[in-house]
């Protein structure tokens, strides 16, 4: 049972002062084993903050990070899964489903978390899942400014990941849930 | 004569007078002491019985103390009993097997010499133990000697002291398969993490549900289900598993910290062996089951040591096939036994009259009718406070001032006496401190703190010996 916060898109402090209070109080250390987090944070502020919850952080370059010394993408290995992670805004068209399949392909991973457009998604295609949690803190993004902030929880376990998905609704916390399982086949491939 | 190897506190005060002004109920016990006196003092060269501070003592050929041992003392057992080391322990020196190692090296302080006496209470234990409807007043009595090291003796006359076993044989396999498959059942259902107790509650909740969210083929946005009822892992509910999870993972660190240091010294606890790993791990789960069975107490430190004991001899057991079993087996057996000293454990029960602070009081009242004396030297003109010292002598049930096979010795006293364990102990303690007495008196308020906490060791039978004259004084 291993608890892996996927985050990004924060925009701190040029486009939103802070995560959100309601967040901010359900994230408490000692509760989550891994942070990815697909970037534009963009201050070290942020980065340390993140370490406070875990201290197995990982983070990749988006493009208003100040840190320039993050990688393009990153791949992880957590429990039975392998987990990719790249910020997007270099794969085009942002957010389209194929592009980012290819990447997938190319990284050779079950699940591809990216971020950019500021909207959580979740698509499911032949080789895995690919997860956008969004921002973080509902900062506008290049696309649109009606963004809701949202952030996404994955319980791994075993073969099965379930994908909790948070998300600040005119400000009430909703969650929900995805399930996914991974069949045996696929390492096959 | 008693040049050599006397300590001069077997020649004093204790044996030949206490104090005056309390002592006129000693002297009919009095008399009784000083002709043991005189008979320990001519044989004591021989008799390799250990003083306060000495260390290794020889054991001594057998002869010499079969003189002294003939004499029936009902009450109390005239020497040290070998218990886990023994070389000349005939009877019973092959049934100790690996637990031995790391405790044979602080285990020299009590040898000594088998006995006739031993063996003859050996076998009427076992006979005793053999009766289709055990006599637990007679095992008791048996028992509060000391229970001779023979096989499985001790763990079945434990688990009947406790009263996990009935008194009637017949009935011992239906209770064992009744209690041990709860055991079991107890495991399984609260050592699931939260991820596993809401696949099931999924699975119950939709049956029909197997091709949604879970096939690989074909593209497409991922259905969402909706959450309910807060059961998310960062909920802060109080009603949430996860919440609840989180919550007792602190506890259940605690746990593990304490097991992992108990008892260093014993090769059965500690090191690397697969075995001492599977028994720590047994005492973790025994804890934890424990901890979120009882949400009352939960875990409080100390309960490791007192579990300790009660694990190392069921699993020492050599008729027990499973070490599922023994730790079955020890977690019945710690509950009933914590069941008398939970008050001890509770921290608002402190300053009630159940409390441990009560109890301490008990035993200074207790030390005051005893030994007026002593007790106004350490409380009143050293201002040693009891509570300094005693707290762990009580809460922990003395498995911390002895060596464990001593620790061993005084429980099979502790659970044999039928006034309780709880009094026992106190007069154990009050023993413990009238034993020491002359070196107390003499010390200042620092010495008499750095005796009493670490307590030296000494002769368990004259220990027990002397708990039990107070009873009979008390009494009367």
């Amino acid at each position: 049972m291993v608890l892996v916060l996927a985050l990004g898109d924060l925009h701190i402090p040029h486009r939103a002062a802070d995560l959100p209070a309601k967040f901010k109080s359900m994230l408490v250390p000692g509760k989550i084993q891994h942070v990815i987090c697909t970037g534009n944070l963009c201050i070290k502020e942020v980065h340390d903050y993140l370490k406070t919850l875990c201290p197995d952080l990982h983070i990749t370059r988006g493009e208003y990070d100040e840190e320039t010394r993050y990688p393009e993408t990153k791949t992880l290995t957590i429990g039975q899964f392998k987990l990719g992670l790249c910020h997007g805004h270099q794969v085009i068209p942002w957010g389209d489903l194929d592009s980012l399949a290819m990447l997938q392909r190319q990284l050779d991973v079950d699940i591809l978390v990216t971020g950019h457009t500021h909207q959580f998604t979740a698509y499911k295609h032949e080789a895995g899942v690919v997860i956008n949690p969004g921002s973080a803190t509902g900062a506008y993004s290049s696309i649109t400014y009606d963004v809701n902030p949202s952030f996404v929880l994955m319980d791994i376990d075993a073969l099965r990941v379930v994908v909790y998905v948070y998300e600040l609704i005119d400000g009430e916390v909703k969650v929900d849930k995805i399930d996914f399982k991974k069949t045996t086949t696929q390492s096959a491939n | 004569m008693a040049k050599n190897h006397v300590p001069d506190w077997l020649n004093n005060s204790l044996w030949s007078s206490r104090s005056p002004p309390p002592q006129q109920s000693l002297t009919p016990a009095k008399t009784s002491i000083d002709s043991e006196d005189m008979n320990r003092s001519t044989n004591s060269a021989v008799k390799s019985s250990v003083s306060a501070e000495s260390s290794v003592k020889l054991p001594v050929p057998m002869p010499p103390p079969a003189v002294i041992r003939a004499e029936p003392r009902p009450v109390r057992p005239p020497s040290p009993k070998v218990e886990i080391i023994g070389p000349l322990n005939s009877s019973s020196s092959n049934c100790r097997s690996d637990g031995e190692n790391g405790s044979s090296a602080s285990n020299t302080t009590t040898s000594g010499i088998s006995s006739t006496e031993d063996i003859s209470r050996q076998a009427q234990l076992s006979q005793e133990l053999s009766r289709k409807i055990i006599n637990l007043g007679e095992v008791r009595r048996l028992a509060s000697q000391g229970i001779p090291d023979g096989p499985r003796i001790r763990a079945i006359v434990w688990k009947l002291l406790l009263g996990y076993l009935p008194t009637e044989k017949a009935l011992w396999p239906t209770e064992l398969a009744k209690k041990r498959p709860q055991y079991k059942q107890f495991k399984e259902e609260l050592l699931m993490n939260p991820s596993e107790i809401a696949r099931r509650m999924e699975k119950f909740a939709s049956l029909e549900n197997d091709g949604t969210g879970t096939d690989i083929e074909g593209k497409g946005v991922l259905s969402r289900s909706k959450v309910t009822q807060e059961e998310h892992p960062l909920s802060l509910g109080k009603s949430s598993i996860w919440n609840q999870f989180f919550q007792d993972t602190e506890i259940i660190e605690q746990i593990d910290r304490d097991v992992k240091r108990t008892h260093p010294d014993l090769h059965f606890f500690s090191g690397d062996t697969p075995s001492a790993k599977s028994n720590q791990d047994a005492l973790r789960i025994i804890l934890i089951v424990f901890a979120k069975l009882n949400p009352g107490i939960r875990y409080v430190q100390g309960m490791n040591e007192i579990l300790a004991p009660l694990f190392y001899v069921f699993r020492n057991d050599p008729n027990e096939e499973d070490p599922a079993m023994a730790e079955a087996d020890t977690f019945f057996c710690f509950v009933e036994l914590l069941s008398g000293f939970r008050d001890n454990f509770c921290q608002q029960l402190d300053n009630s009259v159940v409390g441990i602070r009560s109890t301490i009081t008990r035993l200074s009242q207790l030390l005051k009718e005893h030994d007026e004396e002593l007790w106004r030297h350490l409380e009143v003109t050293t201002n040693v406070n009891p509570q300094f010292y005693a707290f762990r002598w009580i809460t922990l049930l003395l498995t911390q001032e002895f060596n464990f096979p001593d620790s061993l010795l005084i429980w099979d006293t502790l659970l044999s006496d039928p006034e309780g364990p709880q009094e026992t102990l106190l007069r154990i303690c009050c023993a413990m401190l009238i034993i020491v007495r002359r070196r107390l008196l003499a010390g200042d308020f620092t010495s008499n703190l750095k005796l009493l906490q670490n307590y030296p060791s000494s002769n368990i039978s004259h220990l027990l010996y002397v708990a039990n004259k107070l009873r009979v004084k008390s009494a009367g």
